[in-house]
């Protein structure tokens, strides 16, 4: 009589990792489950029961604490406490009859609890793999198991699989009548830069050229390119159906190693498209974006580009595109906007009287700009400049700032930016800022100087931030007084412990409404990359590229890297879609999560990824 | 039997004590299912609550009258050192030849043609004894049970045992009656004293989820009556 239980069923059915188990299995397991009540102050497990087991809690509210007394977790309704289980079978046998946990577990309110016993739970194990996974994993390995099923999901979910081709195609087809020759054809691809044309007979395409028909069947031949093109076209010409998906197009194109494929409707030609513009389709609309921002003559076209940035963000992340894949997009677009307001603005006023560049920070220097964030940006300028060239540049960063202002990227709230004189400045300045924040630093002053540490050229002479960059790594690499003061900074933000009910649970026990994403998650781990990368002498500024390079270093170990990887796209990830959400819906987008919207299965992989970030900040916290 | 006797046949049991009452009935009762439960000692009346095993038991019926109305199902889970144990769990719809009344069904779910599938009575009440030997039950509001296993036990073996039950109305009426203050009579309802004590929702009127429904709120009012752990049996005895 399975059904009987089935309201019990229902709801270990919500708990992951029970949610994955078949309808059959669980009604078994509903069936092993034991009741206790525990009253409020008593601790688990419940007296009189001495071998390991699996609690859910189903009323009430659960307190785990360390030996020394400090907070581990809170528990409520329908979440697991392990601290009595135990997921080696072999050492259940050996251990036998009593089960010690490392956590004090006590009741914060009367508790109805269900328990089962451990020997069940390895027994469902072992046709379930997923659920003695879930218990011998550690953070670390299943927040690794969670993004590479993250990963394929994304290959899988991308747009090829399901997009139709016709949101692929260009239109019209560049075309030439079978009667012009192979030269006309060639100037015709050149004048128009496409590398492929359809051949037409009345109107009817009957071929296809391309500029390497042109090489191996022409000039290599020694046939006269006053011939007509028909001679070099191929002719048995592939073609497929607008409504059928872009993946199928790529497929067609690989097997039959073809770079062009003719787009029908109703068998007549309606565009082409190209292997090109199915591989880099995500990138495609970057890429497509900074084309139009470059031919934007007016800064009114500018703002209205501008626009389309949520758009791309949300398409982005609607593809499944990871938040470094979304960050590098959007940076790259503000990299544009950025370009061509200093190219305007050189028009305007003339060309600079010395060499400089335009610095991006922060964020977009990182590559890890989203849709709406503001700018940090600066100025070097070669030291051969006068007091009185100062005039060109602020013109040109007031102009340039400005102009980003209206295309929506807001003023910087700390003027972190070019129109501040302050970080308007020539090399030698600014390398003395750096010595200055390596050599005598204070933590206060590398709070508002760290954004400083993430320095990208966006225009101009490279090499001068370049020279810069490189004494500072000599020196940050050297000084520990200076690492040990940006890491007391970095350890300011804790991620939090997990979630108690529809609250986020600091490490203080205390409980907030909201989960910001980016303090108490993501900002910790771009903390951490940016220690690596200063004691290692890393040049990168990349967050993930920034640990990659670290990883196998005294700072971090090839394991711990990949974790905090994983951790870190985790958490890009939730932002990102969060964020989706609010653009589609109008609003600015934020960092701050409600409980409320984060999945059981999340809140678990939540709760891994700030265990990663907590351990390598603790293991920051006692190197000094 | 007429409704005299079987008042008088309680009073006899309970000045007798159940115990008394089980040796007496042990002697005369058929062999099979009866015999066995009565040969079971049942515990003593001074025995800590903690240390007692109960078995809490729920019933759907088509009415109120135990002479007139039947049985439609029967559900019970075992409640030992302080736990309940979803592996002993039963639940079986009977199959009775009553037609039932539509304002039942929608009550409990049960329709004609599932308690075509159910099995006879004889074999649910069996079940029940075997489970129940050695046990005190645990019922919300005993009339019901109380009187249609009663009335069971006559139609099958011509003899009743007295059932040493604890009601957890019984136990929260006490409560409050102790406060001398009025209360609504509805504050006693199973689903009402579950809220009282923060126990979660449930499905109330399937005799199974009824019976672990009693059991869960009597661990919760033992929880603030027995805190020392040395409240014996007789205290919550009906």
């Amino acid at each position: 009589m399975d059904t009987e239980l089935s309201e019990i069923s229902t709801f270990i059915h919500s708990i992951p990792p029970f949610d994955s188990l078949p309808k059959q299995v669980l009604a078994q397991l509903v069936r092993e489950l034991n009741i206790n009540y525990v009253r409020k102050g008593d601790d688990l497990p419940p007296k009189g029961i001495n071998e390991p087991r699996l609690y859910i809690l189903r009323k009430g509210a659960i307190s785990c604490l360390s030996p020394d007394g400090e907070l581990v977790s809170r528990l409520g309704e329908g979440d697991l406490c392990d601290a009595f289980y135990h997921s080696d079978a072999s050492a259940l046998s050996n251990s036998q009859s009593t089960v010690t946990s490392q956590l004090n577990v006590h009741t914060d309110e009367d508790c109805l609890i269900y328990s089962v016993e451990a020997s069940v739970l390895h027994e469902i194990g072992k046709r379930f793999p997923s659920i003695s996974d879930y218990f011998s994993q550690n953070s670390a390995q299943r927040l690794k198991t969670k993004m590479s099923q993250v990963n394929e999901e994304a290959i899988l979910s991308s747009t090829l699989m399901n997009t139709s081709v016709s949101n692929f195609y260009q239109s019209p087809v560049a075309s030439i009548d079978a009667e012009q020759t192979i030269q006309q054809a060639a100037v015709q691809m050149t004048e128009q830069g496409y590398s492929c044309l359809v051949v037409l007979e009345h109107e009817n395409p009957v071929g296809i050229v391309t500029d390497k028909d042109i090489r191996r069947r022409c000039v290599a031949e020694g046939l006269a390119t006053s011939e007509v093109i028909s001679e070099i076209m191929t002719r048995d010409m592939c073609t497929i159906d607008a409504k059928s998906n872009a993946y199928d197009a790529l497929m067609m194109m690989t097997a039959k190693h073809i770079h062009h494929l003719p787009v029908t409707k109703h068998d007549n030609l309606v565009g082409m498209v190209t292997v090109t513009d199915l591989i880099n389709n995500e990138g495609h609309n970057a890429i497509n974006l900074s084309g139009i921002i470059n031919k934007a003559n007016t800064l009114s076209e500018l703002k209205e580009i501008s626009h389309l940035l949520p758009k791309l963000q949300i398409r982005l992340a609607k593809l499944g595109s990871s938040a470094d894949h979304v960050g590098k997009s959007v940076s790259a677009i503000t990299m544009a906007f950025t370009k061509r307001l200093i190219e305007m603005a050189e028009y305007k006023f003339g060309q600079a009287p010395v060499p400089y560049a335009w610095l991006a920070a922060g964020s977009q220097a990182r590559q890890e700009q989203l849709a709406h964030s503001d700018q940090d940006n600066a100025i070097i300028i070669c030291d051969s400049m006068k007091p009185y060239d100062d005039a060109w540049f602020e013109s040109l960063a007031t102009f340039v700032c400005d102009g980003l202002a209206e295309c929506g990227f807001i003023y910087c709230p700390g003027d972190i930016m070019a129109t501040n004189p302050k970080w308007r400045q020539p090399q030698k300045i600014w390398h003395n800022y750096f010595t200055g924040w390596v050599e005598t630093p204070s933590p206060k002053a590398l709070l508002n100087s760290s954004v400083f540490f993430d320095l990208e050229t966006i225009y101009g002479d490279v090499s001068l931030l370049n020279k810069v960059r490189k004494q500072l790594l000599i020196k940050t690499q050297k000084s520990t007084l200076f690492i040990a003061h940006l890491s007391k900074n970095a350890l300011n933000l804790r991620p939090p412990l997990g979630f108690f009910r529809d609250f986020v649970l600091k490490q203080n026990g205390k409980h907030k409404a909201t989960l910001d994403l980016k303090h108490n998650g993501i900002a910790p781990v771009v903390d951490l990359a940016r220690i690596y990368a200063l004691a290692e002498g890393i040049s990168s500024v990349n967050t993930i590229e920034r640990i990659q390079q670290a990883a196998g270093t005294p700072s971090l170990t090839k394991a711990s890297a990949e974790n905090l990887i994983d951790a870190y796209e985790f958490l890009g990830m939730l932002r990102v879609e969060h964020q989706a959400k609010e653009l589609a819906r109008g609003e600015s987008p934020d960092n701050y999560l409600s409980p409320k919207e984060i999945s059981k299965l999340e809140r678990e992989h939540l709760k891994d990824a700030f265990k990663v970030i907590k351990s390598l900040q603790d293991a920051r916290q006692s190197s000094y | 039997m007429t409704s005299t006797t079987l008042a008088n046949s309680n009073i006899f049991g309970w000045l007798l004590g159940y115990e008394a009452k089980r040796k007496q009935l042990l002697k005369k009762a058929p062999e099979g299912a009866l015999r066995d439960y009565l040969s079971v000692p049942l515990p003593d009346i001074n025995t800590l609550i903690d240390k007692v095993e109960i078995l809490a038991v729920d019933f759907e019926t088509t009415g109120l009258n135990a002479k007139q109305d039947k049985l439609l199902s029967v559900g019970f889970v075992t409640l030992k050192k302080q736990q309940i144990s979803l592996k002993t769990s039963y639940h079986q719809i009977i199959k009775t030849k009553a037609q039932l009344e539509e304002s039942n069904v929608i009550i409990h779910h049960i329709t004609d043609s599932q308690k075509e599938q159910g099995q006879a009575l004889a074999i649910v009440v069996e079940e029940l004894l075997k489970a129940l030997a050695g046990k005190v039950m645990l019922v919300h509001f005993a009339r019901i049970e109380k009187q249609f296993l009663t009335e069971a036990c006559y139609e099958l073996y011509g003899m009743a045992p007295s059932f040493p039950m604890i009601d957890t109305l019984v136990l929260a009426k006490r409560r409050l009656d102790k406060r001398d203050v009025s209360y609504d009579p509805s504050e006693l309802r199973l689903t009402n004293l579950r809220r009282k004590f923060q126990l979660p929702e449930h499905h109330a009127h399937n005799a199974l989820y009824d019976a672990i429904a009693t059991a869960e709120l009597f661990m919760a009012q033992m929880s603030k009556a027995n805190k020392d752990g040395k409240t014996p049996l007789k205290d919550v005895l009906l």
